[in-house]
């Protein structure tokens, strides 16, 4: 069933056709908050509030939009919130990141599985430049798309992404140098 | 896009890779978010005619204009939401009659019975929400006075709350004659009240 259907299902009673929604889109959504905050607990808290607002405000979408981006620009919209409101945990968060730059690195490890490095450098990133470089290259939107969701320009956006890149680059010389 | 991708630096190439995989989901956070889901009111779309009339829109009038409206406003108060006199007071602001145990209290702790008014001629039934019942749809039902006219009257301390109604269990609207209150998060435009005591 498509989501146009499931919505349609939603707004005359059948809640379990958000449920079908929320199979859809929730892995995908999760991967996108851990990313972006860097915790769970945070990530759980964006996934709980973007479902639920678009729940609520079900009644305001329309259809010529597709539901996937509609419900991702909530969601970024949502990660923002959360990171600025807890402005003051992210800065302990650095102040343990010092410490952790501090001991020796930890190499990546080429076979994958290091889920832990990827955070943490993803973490180094400027906010704006993770979310623009997660929407690019791990939800593998179109910057046309991203501009849609962000309300940012795509020359904007292309910048923040050669930025990320430019910046995690960076980071590996400095492995490699060290 | 896997151009894209392929063009990239291979470390920066690996960083991408390894942030598509997926993460782990607590089964018991995705229940609780669809208990959350079924606990919230069924939405629904709204018809064109009933959106128009609810939608808050902004209107950009000569000053003239604006001056001959601003005489006018209290009409417009009592027309559109809750009824508020010139000096910004609700009209409707009395010591809720609760007793004499309260009528001791001090006046800034007092609560005040206000009477919340909303003019939905097609809505078949109208609730209140807001701080003071936890936005609870079925807590505080308006009553329908005829002519679409929906009201209740609630008893509220003094200081800031903020308020919706719920026309027809889903549509949150918020108070046309108030002003509007931060986004709540939902994407839900709410309203705020003033509710005064001896010190407000």
């Amino acid at each position: 069933m498509s989501d146009a259907a499931d919505v349609q299902r939603v707004l005359s009673g059948d809640v379990d056709a958000f449920a079908r929604l929320v199979d859809r889109y929730y892995e995908r959504c999760a991967r996108f908050a851990v990313r972006m905050l860097g915790n769970r607990d945070d990530a759980e808290d964006a996934l709980q509030t973007t479902f639920l607002r678009a729940y609520r405000s079900l009644g305001k979408y329309q259809e010529r939009d597709k539901f996937s981006a509609w419900l991702y620009r909530i969601l970024v919209n949502q990660c923002r919130s959360i990171a600025a409101r807890r402005n003051q945990r992210e800065r302990v968060f650095v102040r343990e990141e010092a410490v952790l730059l501090n001991a020796p690195d930890r190499r990546p490890n080429w076979s994958g599985e290091d889920e832990e490095f990827v955070q943490r450098v993803l973490a180094e990133l400027d906010p704006l430049l993770r979310e623009a470089f997660l929407l690019k290259y791990v939800e593998e939107m179109s910057y046309e798309e991203m501009s849609t969701l962000t309300g940012v320009g795509v020359s904007a956006l292309k910048m923040r992404v050669k930025r990320a890149c430019d910046r995690l680059r960076a980071r590996w010389e400095r492995i490699k140098d060290e | 896009m896997s151009d894209e991708l392929d063009s990239l630096d291979p470390y920066v190439q690996w960083i991408a890779g390894e942030a598509r995989r997926s993460v782990a989901v607590d089964p018991a956070a995705r229940r609780r978010l669809l208990d959350a889901v079924r606990s919230q009111p069924v939405p629904r779309r709204r018809g064109r005619v009933f959106a128009w009339l609810l939608e808050p829109r902004q209107l950009v009038l000569p000053p003239l204009a604006a001056a001959a409206l601003a005489a006018g406003a209290v009409g417009i108060g009592i027309l559109g939401g809750l009824a508020i006199h010139r000096d910004g007071r609700p009209s409707t602001a009395q010591p809720f009659s609760a007793g004499v145990a309260i009528s001791q209290l001090p006046d800034s702790i007092t609560p005040r019975a206000m009477k919340f008014v909303l003019i939905a001629p097609q809505a078949a039934r109208v609730s209140l929400v807001g701080d003071f019942n936890g936005w609870n749809a079925s807590a505080t039902p308006m009553t329908a006075q005829g002519a679409g006219t929906w009201t209740v009257f609630v008893p509220l301390q003094p200081g800031m709350h903020t308020y919706s109604f719920v026309v027809d269990g889903s549509h949150f609207v918020a108070d046309p004659a108030a002003p509007i209150a931060p986004d709540d998060g939902y994407g839900h435009r709410s309203s705020v009240v003033l509710v005064g005591g001896s010190s407000l």
